[in-house]
Parts: C-alpha cells; sequence; structure tokens
C-alpha cells in the first residue's frame, strides 16, 4: 500500500490496489539488462561482424560505433514508447497490426522473426566454428577435427549442432535457460577481464613474439608468421590505416556492418507483453538503454586494447588475409588458417595450450548464454500467427507433457535445414550474403517504426490513454520525433545494403532471396484469407477496433 | 445456429465493457459470454483540494483543474480502474484503515457492476442477444446478487443453461493462487464444483465448459514465473503453468465440444484436448481493447468455424 505520509501532495498515495490476481511487484531491470546485453553480444556477434570492418579500410571504426550508438538509442526510445503504449500485446506483429493493418503486420513481422531466423541458424553456426570449435580444437592438438569444421559438411554439422542446442532450450523453457544465461553472463565477463588484462598488460613486441610462436607450434606455419599475415593480406589488396585515422564517408559505411550486432537491444520487445510494469516508459527503456551502451563500452575498450596489443594495422590485415581468399580474392593463403579471433590472441600471450584452452572454452559462454534464444521470438510469432488463424492451428501445438512447441519448432527447424546446406555449399553465392539476415528484420524494425511514428494520430484513442501522451519535443509527439530518426537511420542502412557491393548483399542470389522472403509471406496470407473466408473467417476483422458507444 | 463471443477479465474497464455490448452487431453474434473478472484492481483517487484537483497519473502527481476531470475519470475508467473524489481527509481515512478501504473499494466495484448491468439493459433490450456474466475469482461474492437483478444479462456461475441447444456450464472459481482471491478452491473442492454440473450433462458433444481457470499445461495457463515476494523473475520472461489439473481433468474426461477460459492474461490461445476446443481469447483491459473469441456453433459439426479477435 502506498505511502501513509499527507504533508505533500507527491508523498500521498496516488493509488489504492486490492488483493487481486497478477498484481506483482516489477521486474528486475537487471534481469532484463541481461538479455539485452546478450542481443548486442559483444563477442559472438560483435567480433565476428567487426572483422568485416577492413572491407572499409578507410573508415574509423571507434567513431562508427559510437555513432551506431547514438542512432539506436533512437530506436530503443521508440521501441519503449510502444511498450509502455501497448505492453500487454507488444511485439512488432501486434503493434503494426493494430496501427497499420494485420496484412502489412504479418508480411514484416514474419519475414523479420521467421523466415529471416533460418538464415541466422548458419550465422551462428559460423560464429560457433570461428569461436569455439576452430581455436579449441587446433588448441588442444585435435587439427584434424579443427579441419573438417572449416569443410562443407563441418558447416553443416556445426548448423545441426545450433538447431539441437536451440531446439533444446525452448524444450527446457526460458525460466532454465534463463538460470544457464547468468552464470554464462558472469563466467563469460570474469572470461573478458582476462582477455582484456592480457591485452593491457602485453606489448606489441610480446603479442608480435607470441603470435609467431603459435603458429609455428599450433599451425605448423614458418618463422615470421606475423610478417606473413601482413604480406598475404597486402597481396590481395588490402592497405590498412592507423587506428586513428579519420575520415567521415567511409566511417558511415561502417554503420551498416555494426548493425549486425548493435541493431538489436530491442530484441526482447517482443517479449515485453509479458512483463508487468513495462507500461512504465522508464523500466523497458533503461533495460534496452544500459544493454546498449555497456556494450558500446566494452567495444571501445576492446577495440582500443586491441589497437594497442595486436596492432589496428595486424588484425585488419589478418582478417583481410582470411576473408578475401573465402570470398574468391586470389592471394596467398594465411599462415594461421583459421579466423583471427582476439580472445585465441590474447590467449597467446600465455604460453601455455592449457590456458589458453580453457580461456576460449570460457569466451565460448558468450555463445551458449545468448544462442539459445535464437528461436524464442519466431515461436512467439509463429503462436500469434497461428492464433489469428493466418497460419494453421497445428502451428501452435504443444506438447501435452513437456509443453514442447512441436508446431512451430518444425517450422523453423525444416526450412532452417535447408537454408543452412545452401550456406554451407555455397550454393548460389549464398553465404555472401549474410547481411540479407540484418536487412530483413532491420526493415521488419522500419515497419514498426512508421507504426510509431503515426500512431498518436492513427490510433489517437490509444496514444492519448497512455503515459508517453505528455512527452514532447517541438511540439511534436516525442514517440514520432525518435521514431523519425531511427527510421531514417535504418532507411540509409538499407539503401547501402541495397546498393553497394562493400556488403555483399546486393548480389542477384541475395535479392532473389530477399524477393522469394516477402513474396512467400505475401502468398501466405492471401492464401490464409482465400481459405478462412471458405470457412466463414474474416481474417481483415482481427484488428478492427468495437466501436466503444 | 448459435454464434457466440466470448470475452473475459474486464476487470473494471468501461471501454472495454462497452465494447463487448457492442461486439454482438458488430460480429453478428447472437450470445455473449463474459468470462470474469468484471471488477477493477484500484482506486485512484482524485483529490479535492484549494479549488483544483490533483491525481496520479502514471506516477506522476498532476494538478487538473475542475473542468477537466470528467475526462481524468473516463481515462482511469478506461484502464480499468475506479476514479474517486475525495477530500484530503478521506483520503488520509482510506490509506490508514483497511476495512474502511475495503468497504470503500466493494461500494465503488458493485456501483461499476450496476452500472455495467443497467448499461447492458440499454443496449440489448429488443435485440434478441442473450447475455451471461460469470464472475470470476476476483469479483467478490456479492456481484453475483447484482447480476441476478439486472434485467437482460444472466448469471452463469453453478448454471446448466441451454443455448440452442448446447449445454453451458460456468464457474468463476479457480484453483489457489498467490493472492487468496475471493473465490478459490483446493483442486479436489473444484474438481467437485466442476463435477456437479458436467454430471448432469446428457450429451457432451453438445456440451460448453465456461471455467475461468484455464486447464493445467495446456498453453492457455502460462503465467511469468514469480517468487514467494511476488516479484517478476528472469525479467518477466520466465513462463509457468498455473492452469487447474482438476479443470484439465473434467476436459479429459467430458470431452465438452467447447471450453472457455480467462483468468491468465497473457496466456491467450486456442488448442484442442482431445474432441474439446479450448479458448483462452487474453486479455488487454489497460489497453482498452478487447481480446475475445467469435464461435460459430453448428447443430452437425460442432464447431462451424472459431476466431480470436482484437477489438
Amino acid at each position: 500500500m502506498a505511502d501513509t505520509t499527507l504533508g505533500t501532495a507527491a508523498a500521498r498515495p496516488g493509488l489504492f490496489l486490492r488483493n487481486a490476481t497478477g498484481l506483482v511487484k516489477a521486474w528486475s531491470t537487471f534481469d532484463a539488462f541481461v538479455y539485452s546485453f546478450w542481443s548486442v553480444n559483444l563477442i559472438t556477434l560483435g567480433l565476428y561482424g567487426m572483422s568485416f570492418a577492413y572491407f572499409v579500410p578507410d573508415g574509423q571504426v571507434l567513431t562508427a560505433v559510437l555513432i551506431t550508438g547514438v542512432l539506436v538509442t533512437f530506436l530503443v526510445l521508440a521501441y519503449a514508447a510502444l511498450v509502455s503504449v501497448m505492453p500487454r500485446t507488444g511485439g512488432d506483429y501486434a503493434w503494426q497490426s493494430r496501427v497499420l493493418g494485420g496484412g502489412v503486420g504479418f508480411v514484416l513481422a514474419i519475414t523479420g522473426w521467421w523466415f529471416t531466423l533460418w538464415l541466422w541458424t548458419p550465422i551462428y553456426a559460423n560464429i560457433l566454428i570461428v569461436q569455439f570449435f576452430e581455436p579449441l580444437a587446433y588448441t588442444v592438438g585435435l587439427t584434424g577435427l579443427a579441419q573438417f569444421f572449416a569443410t562443407q559438411w563441418g558447416v553443416f554439422v556445426s548448423c545441426l549442432i545450433v538447431l539441437a542446442f536451440v531446439s533444446l532450450v525452448v524444450t527446457l523453457g526460458m525460466e532454465t535457460y534463463a538460470r544457464i544465461q547468468k552464470i554464462c553472463f558472469w563466467i563469460g565477463l570474469v572470461g573478458l577481464a582476462v582477455v582484456c588484462g592480457l591485452l593491457l598488460f602485453a606489448s606489441h613486441a610480446d603479442f608480435q613474439n607470441a603470435f609467431n610462436r603459435e603458429a609455428t607450434s599450433l599451425f605448423g606455419a614458418g618463422p615470421n608468421a606475423y610478417q606473413a599475415t601482413l604480406d598475404a593480406s597486402t597481396k590481395g589488396g588490402f592497405t590498412g590505416h592507423e587506428f586513428t585515422f579519420f575520415s567521415l564517408g567511409p566511417t558511415l559505411l561502417l554503420l551498416p556492418f555494426l548493425a549486425f550486432y548493435l541493431l538489436w537491444p530491442n530484441w526482447g520487445a517482443t517479449l515485453y507483453g509479458e512483463v508487468r510494469g513495462a507500461k512504465e516508459l522508464r523500466k523497458p527503456l533503461q533495460s534496452m538503454f544500459w544493454g546498449l551502451w555497456v556494450t558500446v563500452a566494452l567495444v571501445v575498450l576492446v577495440l582500443i586494447l586491441t589497437a594497442k596489443t595486436i596492432g589496428w594495422e595486424f588484425y585488419n590485415a589478418a582478417n583481410a588475409a582470411y576473408w578475401n581468399p573465402i570470398y574468391g580474392v586470389d592471394q596467398p593463403a594465411a599462415p594461421v588458417p583459421i579466423w583471427p579471433y582476439p580472445v585465441m590472441f590474447a590467449g597467446w600471450l600465455v604460453n601455455n595450450h592449457l590456458f589458453q584452452a580453457v580461456l576460449i572454452a570460457v569466451m565460448g559462454l558468450w555463445f551458449f548464454g545468448w544462442a539459445g534464444t535464437l528461436f524464442l521470438s519466431s515461436t512467439r510469432v509463429i503462436f500469434a500467427a497461428a492464433f489469428d488463424r493466418v497460419l494453421p492451428s497445428w502451428a501452435a501445438n504443444i506438447s501435452a507433457k513437456r509443453r514442447v512447441p512441436y508446431g512451430s519448432l518444425l517450422l523453423m527447424v525444416v526450412p532452417s535445414l535447408i537454408v543452412s546446406a545452401l550456406f554451407a555449399w555455397n550454393v548460389f553465392g549464398f553465404a555472401a550474403a549474410y547481411l540479407d539476415a540484418t536487412a530483413v528484420i532491420a526493415i521488419t524494425f522500419l515497419g514498426t517504426l512508421v507504426a510509431a511514428i503515426i500512431l498518436p494520430w492513427r490510433r489517437k484513442d490509444i496514444y492519448d490513454a497512455s503515459p508517453i501522451a505528455r512527452y514532447k519535443i517541438l511540439g511534436l509527439p516525442m514517440i514520432s520525433v525518435v521514431g523519425t530518426v531511427a527510421a531514417i537511420f535504418i532507411l540509409f542502412m538499407v539503401y547501402e545494403w541495397a546498393t553497394n557491393a562493400t556488403y555483399g548483399s546486393n548480389s542477384v542470389p541475395s535479392a532473389i532471396y530477399l524477393g522469394a522472403t516477402y513474396l512467400l509471406a505475401v502468398v501466405i496470407y492471401v492464401a490464409a484469407r482465400i481459405v478462412r473466408n471458405r470457412q466463414g473467417i474474416d481474417l481483415s476483422r482481427i484488428h478492427h477496433e468495437i466501436p466503444v458507444e | 445456429m448459435p454464434k457466440i463471443f466470448f470475452a473475459t477479465d474486464l476487470h473494471g474497464s468501461e471501454v472495454c465493457w462497452k465494447k463487448f455490448l457492442n461486439a454482438a452487431r458488430f460480429y453478428d453474434a447472437d450470445v455473449l459470454i463474459c468470462g470474469g473478472d468484471m471488477t477493477g484492481k484500484a482506486i485512484v483517487p482524485i483529490v479535492s483540494e484549494n479549488g483544483h484537483f490533483s491525481v496520479a497519473l502514471g506516477g506522476e502527481q498532476q494538478t487538473v483543474p475542475a473542468e477537466q476531470v470528467a475526462e481524468v475519470e473516463a481515462n482511469i475508467r478506461r484502464k480499468g480502474y475506479y476514479p474517486l473524489r475525495m477530500s484530503v481527509e478521506r483520503l488520509h481515512e482510506l490509506d490508514s484503515d483497511p476495512q474502511k478501504r475495503a468497504e470503500c473499494f466493494q461500494e465503488v466495484m458493485l456501483e461499476g457492476v450496476e452500472r455495467w448491468m443497467n448499461m447492458a439493459a440499454e443496449k440489448l433490450r429488443s435485440s434478441g442477444i442473450r447475455c451471461f456474466v460469470c464472475p470470476g475469482n476476483d469479483d467478490e461474492m456479492e456481484v453475483d446478487e447484482v447480476v441476478r437483478r439486472s434485467e437482460l444479462v444472466e448469471l452463469g456461475e453453478g448454471q446448466i443453461v441451454d443455448i440452442d441447444g448446447f449445454a453451458m456450464i460456468s464457474t468463476g472459481w479457480s484453483n489457489p493462487t498467490p493472492w487468496k482471491t475471493h473465490r478459490e478452491d483446493s483442486e479436489e473442492q473444484l474438481a467437485e464444483r466442476i463435477e456437479s454440473m458436467a454430471s448432469k450433462i446428457g450429451d457432451p458433444s453438445r456440451a460448453i465448459f465456461n471455467l475461468h481457470c484455464p486447464p493445467y499445461k495446456s498453453g492457455l495457463d502460462e503465467a511469468p514465473a514469480i517468487d514467494a515476494d511476488l516479484k517478476l523473475l528472469h525479467g518477466g520472461r520466465a513462463l509457468r503453468p498455473v492452469g487447474s489439473t482438476a479443470v484439465r481433468a473434467a476436459i479429459e474426461r467430458h470431452q465438452p465440444l467447447l471450453s472457455l477460459h480467462g483468468h491468465i492474461h497473457e496466456s491467450k490461445g486456442a488448442v484442442k484436448i482431445g474432441k474439446t476446443l479450448s479458448i483462452n481469447p487474453g486479455s488487454a483491459y489497460e489497453e482498452g481493447m478487447l481480446m475475445g473469441a467469435i464461435i460459430q456453433l453448428d447443430p452437425k459439426k460442432g464447431i462451424k468455424s472459431y476466431q480470436l479477435v482484437n477489438g
């Protein structure tokens, strides 16, 4: 019950509550922060995404990270505002359906939260290979196993492992996984502290010696692998700059790469509908804001330490030496034939393979504490579409005993297997289009931002009754202003992904994949309208508001 | 053949109740069923002082001129709260005396239900539309009498009613909750309560079980996990099944054509339990949105079609 002091208006009780079902105390902001923090995963997505920054050698990564952080903050503000307006029915699907219409909501949500997650499966699998299987296997001397994961079958097997892990998490349920996430979070942070400590206290010369030593010891490379790596990248056409080199235009071109990991602090927003206390703007905003900015701060730290000890030019050269041959650039093979994982490099500063293996394994928790939620939002969106009768009812079936959503899992796992095979064997140059996975979700976000921008006029009743109605910027609704800024940011990236060859997503196979994705969603929706109409069910009325008077 | 519109857990939202009454015409339904938990959970004091009013909205104390109070009251009602004008002294009295507060709650809740019954009479008179209400576990027992007195709304609790050849049984009682609300039974007692009605039904393939509490582990009963202090765990994302084993057993044993549930607002869904279609349309009363289910019954097919809607 509220405060009993009646001295000032502010100290008076504003609400009397009676004992009623569902009145619970608010969730911990820290718990929600952990979820958001995992979504913009610095190690798995972050290091993987930033390893492509060498494609824009004139760009300044540190500045680009900060600019992305500021722009994504507008996205976070728009989403937090939407959560506080429509908390119970939250998520892109519901927001877009209620503001833009059921058809638009279905097509954008189903492509962003269902279809494109098929493509994220091989991306997750690739990250698991380059950050866990390969470095760990080489370090403990299982060279054959490490080399297997470099093959197409190896990539496919890793996809199967990811799918099995994700399915297991769905089966176990979020409560069990949330506990696992917390453990991974704390141990992973300790691992990151060790990595940062090693990079902080070692010099560049220490690293150079360690690199040459381990390149020979683990990979059988020649005596000066460090120089050979630089030479290989130079022959492939890479010319790097010092860490402090700055040029604004190229720096902005780094943003679409950084979106690969920094665009997702609102990942959990699809789930806020289940969260009490979400109606206050402050709670969801803080969770997403700190998830984003703690990550940005850690990225800045890791980048500075990488530049100091590993050397910025060498780090980018190593990335070029690794990725260029994969993308068909004619250059000598890199002496260290695996992905330049900064964690592995930091471990090499200690001349002990057991320590190095333990460090890689510990940092692997950044993967296992994060990857389990791959299909979580997908299953929710599939359920929502099934309850709306757009999908068949079996899509929302769950098993009676273990509550496994086997219908939606099937709809995720089977197509993911096909997409994984296309990715593993690089059919139609499919592997190069990995940023499509980011682009499709960004377009879904764009739809939600449009809904946010027009909400105060389109659904005036809901908006006026919400706690954010009083927030204005230059006399305009705050949600519309922040939504517009975030929408411009996403439009810029969509334009770059669509037109700039740097990102590998403006190719014909990419266009076919994207086109097929949206076409499939439209076909499903139109077919559902026709079939349901014959059954006497009018799908257009799902979100039609009943008149009040 | 009857077309049913079912909604539940309106929790005092007057906008939702008005939409509920209008839903019959909007969806061409013949029968309206409100599944329970009609009454609100909170009173928002609008304190009169020195010629103006003050009210806390969205956690912030605001001063409201007299001419805007009606608008503020409408906004509060929309969310399912009860606006109540009072003096500073009355505020003090309610804050310090739980008994007076409980009396005040009962007064505003019964007034609210009475007002809703009158609205129903005005809206549905001469329409031929039948309207059933079955108070839920959050509704005090006195609510039943107010519904019973109403001109057009039929009380469902404990009754077997005929809807164009389909028999409907109803109860708003639930299994135990951490909040110890007004209508809670042990699972055994709840089983007996349901069985006392279900056993009298002749043909289960033409039966409707209108049971406020959803069946256990059905997917219609997933609520955010809380600790002993009622604090949400894991950022509110961990869900637990909290439905009734007695309800599930009754559905599995009798296999009615349809079962209608509410209670767990977050757990919207429609699932098959054997031959039974079980529905929980969910609730978003705070947003003024009426989540409901339209079910078209057919004497031969049983359920001809169903649809969950957000009206």
